[in-house]
């Protein structure tokens, strides 16, 4: 194509400008690239942070509703009594279990009964969250175990895990029993077990975790459990995945999303701070390709009248400016890309004293293919302005000089 | 013989606000092919005008013009364009040329932006005619390179690429020295001699206008003078030697 050969001579012919028009592309590129692998970062950090510890998905039994009976010697209308004192249950958890194994998304599973009691230390009484788990399966959801600062951490038929804040609060260390009693008031003597510092808050404040078989008799849940934990490989689908298998089981799923409404809307702000960034940075890039050609086009009216003498089309013209707006911005493009992923990188490898990096930066998330298309776009419309006015000298005026 | 240039009652209006200036006033005028027509006049009665009416640069504020036996007077801009590209070739005193490209590149520039590229013809076109302006060796040169004699010569030979029905040079030798001004010229004869193009050159140059086969001139926009003739070459000049 000879109106690419020519826009390439032209840039050619005055190379600094051109290198130093391409740098400043190029620059505008790399902030577009930076500012989107950090906000995905500090996206993934956050997520992680929330996610890391906790489950994408709860299942739980619906929620209850009143029925309404119809019967021959019944009033018109009548509503069955709904009791809230039975506990709400998953009985056929081993099903559902099943059913979530099979599923390729999930990457743990942890039933549980959950409920409230009391630990009872002479006088001193505080209330918890008591969640009984398969022994084996305790760290599934959050890690517990490796963050034992006392006790050995084994469940057994009897043993208590608490939270270090929990156990400052009472007193209580390793070895310790403890009374347990429930709001029914259904009564228990336990042994700590072991002390954890999970790091998470809610859970050191006020958790203690027991294994299943020790809950059942204190909720009076022979067979069946409260909730399935679940996590998932991507934590970003877990709306989905809580859609499907609400379907699949007839549970409530709640993905951790839902359970974590200011963490959304973090992310969504800083997402509209990064694309703002974005947005002005495809700006500048085009106003600077856009000031450069119109200069150059103005500079080259004469030898573009003197093309128009011989006929040359119009056409011919605006593609040669068109091809320069969009070499520009191809190569700054991919020359800030580059800079771009250099620059995450090198940012990626500054950590803090527990290895971590200092910022939160994806240099894979940086966006390149949008800053390539949007770069590339955007240079070769702000030719479009010069590109037409050189189309249009009147090759008198470049003969007249 | 074929008519190549057939202008009837052409004239040309400038309106600047309520001011008109009225340059051409009615000319007729037609050249046959192989004629080599010089148009000379009074700076300001009006030369470059008609050369641009007549080059499809510039529209008449009325007259008919034909050209090649189709009448031009009522192109659209797009067909306009194309014309000159096909059927018209132009020197000016400036010689215009591409200050980026080759000589070769800016000798094949009329025929490579339309179709798209440079082919092998056209190369070899070019080179022919770079050959017969007598810049064999600077083929491959930047225009920047070029003495103003031989960017002349490279704007005819651009002129020429693609073998126009009628060429139209304002001031071909205005800018150059006697000597390059002659080589030139000779040129154009020779071409005119050999291919049976047809120019019309305006000059201002009593020598040059005397070594052409039809006299014009013009004064304050109208023809006084449309002799033709026997190109006699005045006293003393003699034809140079091609290098
Ligand atoms: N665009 C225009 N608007 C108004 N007047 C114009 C315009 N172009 C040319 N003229 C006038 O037309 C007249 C003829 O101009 P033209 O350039 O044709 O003269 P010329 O014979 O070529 O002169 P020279 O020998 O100096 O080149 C001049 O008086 C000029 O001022
Ligand atoms: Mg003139």
């Amino acid at each position: 194509m000879f109106a690419l050969k020519v826009a390439q001579r032209y840039l050619l012919s005055n190379p600094s400008q051109t290198l130093l028009l391409i740098a400043g592309v190029a620059l505008g590129v790399t902030v577009f690239v930076f500012i989107t692998a950090l906000i995905a970062g500090l996206a993934v950090r956050l997520t992680e942070q929330v996610t890391g510890n906790s489950a994408h998905i709860s299942l739980e039994p619906p929620t209850r509703v009143a029925r309404v009976l119809v019967g021959p010697d019944l009033p018109v209308e009548s509503v069955a009594l709904v009791s809230t004192f039975q506990r709400q249950q998953i009985r056929d958890w081993p099903r559902v279990i099943a059913l979530l194994r099979a599923n390729p998304e999930v990457s743990a599973i942890s039933p549980r009964i959950s409920g409230s009691a009391f630990l009872v230390k002479s006088e001193a009484v505080q209330s918890v969250a008591i969640i009984g788990v398969e022994p084996q399966g305790i760290d599934a959801i959050s890690r517990i175990t490796p963050t034992i600062i006392d006790g050995d951490g084994e469940l057994g038929a009897d043993g208590l895990l608490i939270g270090v804040r929990l156990a400052e609060d009472l007193g209580l260390s390793a070895g310790q029993p403890i009374l347990l009693r429930t709001e029914r008031g259904v009564e228990r003597q336990l042994t700590i077990r072991g002390v954890f510092r999970s790091g998470l808050q809610s859970l050191d404040e006020r958790v203690a975790f027991l294994s299943l078989q020790a809950a059942r008799p204190l909720f009076v849940l022979p067979e069946g459990v409260t909730n399935i934990e679940v996590k998932l490989k991507d934590p970003d689908d877990a709306r989905v995945t809580a859609r499907f298998l609400a379907e699949a089981t007839g549970l409530r799923a709640t993905p951790w999303q839902e359970k974590n409404l200011s963490l959304e809307d973090a992310l969504v702000a800083q997402g509209r701070t990064g694309s703002m960034i974005q947005v002005f940075s495809l700006i500048s890039i085009i106003i600077g390709v856009a000031s450069a050609l119109v200069l150059s086009a103005y500079r080259r009216r004469a030898e573009v009248g003197i093309m128009r003498a011989f006929g040359v089309p119009g056409a011919f013209i605006l593609w040669v400016f068109l091809l320069q707006g969009l070499l520009i911005g191809l190569i700054g493009a991919v020359v800030g890309c580059a800079t771009g992923y250099g620059l995450c990188l090198w940012l990626e490898g500054i950590t803090s004293v527990d290895g971590v990096p200092i910022l939160p930066i994806a240099p894979e998330q940086g966006g390149y293919v949008a800053a390539l298309v949007l770069t590339t776009l955007g240079a070769t419309i702000a030719s479009i302005l010069p590109a037409r006015s050189a189309a249009r000298v009147d090759p008198l005026e470049a003969i007249q000089q | 013989m074929t008519r190549v240039l057939e202008a009837q009652g052409i004239e040309k209006v400038f309106l600047n606000g309520d001011e008109e200036t009225r340059v051409l006033k009615g000319i007729d005028l037609t050249l046959d092919e192989g004629e080599l027509a010089a148009l000379s006049g009074a700076s300001g009665s009006g030369k470059s005008t008609l050369l641009s009416i007549i080059g499809l640069l510039l529209r008449p504020t009325a007259g008919s013009l034909t050209i090649s036996g189709e009448r031009v007077d009522n192109l659209s801009e797009r067909k306009r364009a194309q014309f000159r590209n096909r059927r018209l070739g132009f020197v000016f005193q400036f010689h215009h040329l591409l200050p980026d490209f080759t000589a070769m590149e800016n000798v094949a520039f009329p025929a490579a932006a339309p179709a798209g590229g440079i082919s092998r013809d056209m190369r070899d076109r070019a080179r022919n005619l770079l050959e017969r302006v007598g810049l064999e060796d600077r083929i491959d040169f930047p225009a920047t390179r070029l003495s103003g004699g031989q960017k002349q010569r490279v704007a005819i030979a651009r002129a020429l690429m693609n073998r126009p029905d009628l060429i139209i040079a304002d001031e071909p030798t205005g800018n150059l020295d006697r000597e390059s001004a002659d080589r030139v010229l000779d040129l154009m004869r020779e071409v005119n001699r050999e291919d049976g193009a047809t120019f019309l050159i305006c000059t201002h140059d009593e020598g040059v206008a005397a070594r052409c086969s039809r006299r014009l001139t013009l004064r304050d926009g109208e023809l006084v003078l449309n002799v033709s003739g026997a190109v006699d070459d005045p006293p003393g000049w003699r034809p140079q030697a091609d290098v």
